[in-house]
């Protein structure tokens, strides 16, 4: 194979992969973007409750020329208590930009802000969304 | 009956008690939605997996007799009972607890204590086994030592007898029949839950849209629940059937013990647990998934945790005065004037922003109490029946 059609060969594998990625974030569940990165995440279990630990799985896809996600944190506060979780979620990686977050708990019921922090390249991007629990 | 449908007869008995003209108070359909997590009640007593024998009756018995007994201390004086007599509601009606010797805490009622997250007033265990092990253990409380439990129920026919039927036939060294004792105790605390109180007769009658029902709730405690649920935001942390989140908050109580000594609270209990042997990432946990070791091995340090304590259940809070972590109300218009004429400048200047003074009028801190009140279960006070009889072995212990 020559050098020219070995680039090729990389610059289409790695054209495949955004596209797969990309249609990976197509995916059912909530969809964040920013304006590097698609988040599509998941709970576990799907309905959540105060009091109760839940899991996240998450997908996240570069957008356009941004870099392959390095890693991902997964926090979460109540804007208006002025308070985060109780509790640290761990956060591993499965290969692909899928992630799964665990120990994740809300202690009280309101507004609280779900965070996602894609690192890549030295920065992060932060996403968001708010879920309000009754 | 989903949420929706009992929202709908909630609000729907709500107004026809007003259109009736009875005494009532007006909820909001928020109010009556918040009203309605506060139960049902009761509700099924969970079982703990770390603990293979709970819910096992044999050790059930084992642990009611174990609980009683004052032979599992250093100085034979103590039982778990002395902090927590089914009398007093399973408190001791102390400030302080004293054990061998005096704590710096109030003695939690044990009732409904198998729904807890945590244990202890700083939550430093996380469960019920590893608490009553605990208690066992501290010098100040029963001071015992695995080679004293383990004396005290081996030399025992009948406690010996129980224990082999609800542990199997294996020969345990001391440590390991400390661990079971503390876990047949927790399978007996586990029955120790709160009945019916006259709140859970209005929250059905709302749910089930019935009037006649509903307006026998005495219309105080109504004007109180109002509060509880709106202008006190009480239910914010006193959430849900068992009126706590079970975590833990700094509601302004001082946490100097004297010059040079501080109770810091969940700080501390955090630190404790992590370093617990006996914790539900060690090796006496009996369950092998480690599911339910998930809050331990995600709990966070943080330094807000200091000076905070758990935040207690309500049901049947009129019979266990004193109030407090450290008991320093004497009642519970005492816990209502805390909260009325909060000292903002006694909370963590780290914490969270959730109480402000309540500037409740007398009338209101009335309405107050009378819904504390009205969450009490007539018979919280009952002694436990006699401990179950065990197939082969003599019923009485001593």
């Amino acid at each position: 194979m020559t050098v020219r059609r070995r680039v090729a060969a990389v610059l289409l594998a790695g054209a495949l992969a955004l596209e797969a990625a990309a249609q990976g974030c197509d995916a059912p569940g909530t969809r964040l973007e920013s304006d590097r990165y698609i988040v599509v995440y998941r709970t576990r279990p799907a309905k959540l409750a105060v009091g109760e630990h839940f899991a996240i799985d998450a997908l996240v896809c570069p957008k356009g020329q941004s870099a392959p996600p390095a890693g991902l944190r997964v926090d979460a506060t109540m804007p208006e208590h002025r308070h985060g979780m109780n509790y640290r979620a761990t956060v591993a990686a499965k290969g692909g930009g899928r992630y799964v977050a665990e120990g994740l708990l809300f202690h009280m019921p309101g507004r609280w802000l779900l965070l996602f922090d894609v690192e890549a390249r030295g920065s992060a991007d932060r996403l968001a969304t708010d879920i309000v629990l009754e | 009956m989903t949420a929706a449908r009992a929202l709908v007869g909630a609000i729907a008995a709500v107004a026809a008690a007003a259109a009736w003209g009875q005494e009532s108070v007006s909820f909001t359909p928020p109010e009556v939605a918040l009203i309605l997590r506060h139960g049902p009640w009761p509700q099924p007593a969970p079982r703990d997996p770390s603990n293979r024998v709970s819910g096992n009756p044999a050790a059930i018995a084992l642990g009611q007799r174990l609980f009683f007994d004052a032979r599992l201390s250093a100085n034979g004086a103590v039982a778990c009972a002395t902090c927590h007599a089914p009398a007093k509601a399973w408190t001791d009606g102390r400030r302080q607890a004293a054990g061998l010797a005096s704590l710096d805490r109030n003695a939690p009622s044990i009732l409904d204590a198998g729904r807890l997250r945590w244990f202890s007033w700083d939550g430093g265990t996380d469960s019920l086994w590893a608490q009553a092990l605990r208690a066992m253990l501290d010098p100040r409380e029963m001071g015992a030592g695995a080679p004293l439990v383990a004396k005290v129920v081996r030399s025992d026919p009948a406690l010996e007898c129980r224990y082999r039927v609800a542990f199997g036939g294996s020969q345990p060294d001391d440590e390991r029949l400390l661990v079971d004792a503390a876990k047949a105790i927790a399978a007996f605390v586990e029955t120790r839950t709160s009945g019916r109180a006259p709140f859970d007769e209005f929250r059905d009658a709302l749910t089930r849209g019935d009037r006649e029902a509903a307006a026998r709730y005495p219309l105080a405690a109504q004007r109180g629940l109002q509060l509880f649920v709106g202008k006190g935001n009480c239910s914010v942390c006193h959430f849900g059937a068992s009126f706590t989140n079970g975590e833990f908050h700094d509601v302004g109580v001082p946490f100097m013990l004297a010059p040079g000594r501080v109770d810091a609270g969940r700080h501390g209990g955090i630190k404790r647990l992590l370093a617990d042997p006996y914790n539900l990432l060690g090796k006496y946990s009996d369950d092998q998934s480690r599911a339910s070791a998930t809050k331990t091995r995600h709990v966070e340090l943080q330094h807000a945790n200091f000076g905070q304590f758990k935040t207690p259940s309500l049901r049947n809070v009129a019979l266990t005065a004193p109030y407090m972590h450290d008991g320093r109300l004497a009642t519970l218009r005492d816990v209502v004037r805390h909260y009325s004429e909060l000292d903002l400048e006694r909370l963590h200047t780290h914490g969270e922003q959730l109480l402000r003074p309540l500037k409740l009028s007398d009338r209101e801190s009335e309405d107050l109490v009378a819904f504390l009140e009205s969450l009490t279960d007539p018979r919280a006070t009952a002694p436990p029946k006699a401990a179950r009889p065990v197939a082969g072995c003599k019923p009485r212990v001593r």
